[in-house]
């Protein structure tokens, strides 16, 4: 881009917002990698889930790798999340998220299955 | 500012400063911001996640359907290509505006506008068909859950298209000006983390769900 605008970084203040970093950050092969990834590992846990090919708690984890995966592909390829200078406050905010998030829904989880565990009759079922 | 240690300056002509005042970086600001507020959505769907979690056990569903009788897991998968599709076209669309190119972007923002619509019909139809088999947020605590996490997820939907809508015409009627390029901006990194918040809704409430 030898455009020769004023200002020696495009993107900052008044200057073209087309040079800015975030717009230039966009790429096409990215976008179609974080689509490609995805949908691959969505259709192979449709797929064996849909047949049940393996007992419960098998399929369990490998559906959670799938989406572990295809999480970790989007947030990279599409949410632009890396260490590069003009992101790491992006990633910063999202690796202090994520305790908040993991940590929201497991102890609410563990607190009512103790809960359920004591004051639930048992039933067929329950786990 | 910029890298003293890189090379060895003439300390005649170095020049230490800057000379005009750029302003701050409004477009990054900007998005940072929004990105925080994308966080925090993100702590609205923890707590529905939780509260899924806590009313998917057996005795949740009060004896009635449960997820493993009326999710139909390749109907679902349809949903998860026409949201990933458009996020495909919304960001085949930016890629666009990086050559300035406006009926590229444009066009970007019809495919992302008309596949999140598909999503959005396919997710209505399966609410009815459900309705229409007595299944509702009134059939019992899990159904709740189930229903309300899903549609909260429909309703981002449903605002992101009419932000869309809104920046096809912004993009027309005011060209790429630093307001109108970091809505694009806040919009795609909106659009693309409900993509990623599918991921974790399709896998953990309707392919889970399906299985339990």
């Amino acid at each position: 881009m030898s455009q020769a605008h004023h200002g020696h970084q495009g993107g900052h203040g008044h200057a073209d917002p087309i040079l800015h970093p975030e717009v230039q950050m966009s790429s096409g092969r990215g976008y179609f990698s974080g689509f490609l990834i995805s949908t691959l590992l969505m259709l192979i846990a449709t797929f064996l889930v849909s047949s049940h090919a393996a007992p419960p708690f098998g399929l369990l984890l490998v559906i959670t790798v799938c989406a572990g995966i295809s999480i970790i592909a989007q947030i990279y390829f599409l949410l632009h999340i890396d260490i590069s200078e003009h992101n790491i406050w992006n990633t910063v905010s999202l690796v202090a998220f994520i305790p908040l998030f993991v940590l929201t829904i497991g102890l609410t989880w563990w607190m009512f299955s103790q809960l359920y565990l004591r004051t639930m009759p048992p039933m067929p079922g329950m786990h | 500012m910029s890298g003293h240690a890189s090379n060895n300056p003439d300390p005649k002509t170095a020049v230490l400063w800057d000379t005009e005042y750029h302003g701050h970086d409004v477009i990054s600001t900007r998005s940072l911001g929004f990105f925080m507020y994308l966080l925090s959505d993100g702590m609205l769907f923890a707590t529905l996640f939780a509260a899924y979690g806590v009313l998917s056990y057996q005795h949740s569903y009060f004896g009635g359907p449960t997820p493993a009788d009326f999710v139909k897991p390749w109907y679902t998968f349809s949903q998860t290509i026409a949201l990933f599709l458009s996020v495909l076209a919304y960001g085949m669309g930016m890629t666009a505006l990086k050559r300035r190119s406006r009926g590229g972007l444009i066009n970007g923002l019809l495919g992302a506008f008309v596949l999140g619509a598909l999503f959005l019909v396919l997710d209505v139809h399966d609410v009815m068909d459900l309705a229409a088999h007595g299944i509702t947020v009134a059939t019992s605590g899990g159904t709740s859950a189930f229903i309300i996490l899903t549609q909260v997820h429909a309703a981002h939907i449903f605002f992101g298209l009419l932000w869309i809508l809104v920046m096809i015409y912004q993009v027309l009627r005011l060209g790429f000006t630093t307001d109108t390029v970091g809505r694009l901006l806040s919009l795609r990194m909106f659009w693309h983390f409900q993509a990623v918040i599918w991921v974790f809704v399709y896998i953990f409430v309707y392919l889970w769900g399906y299985m339990s």
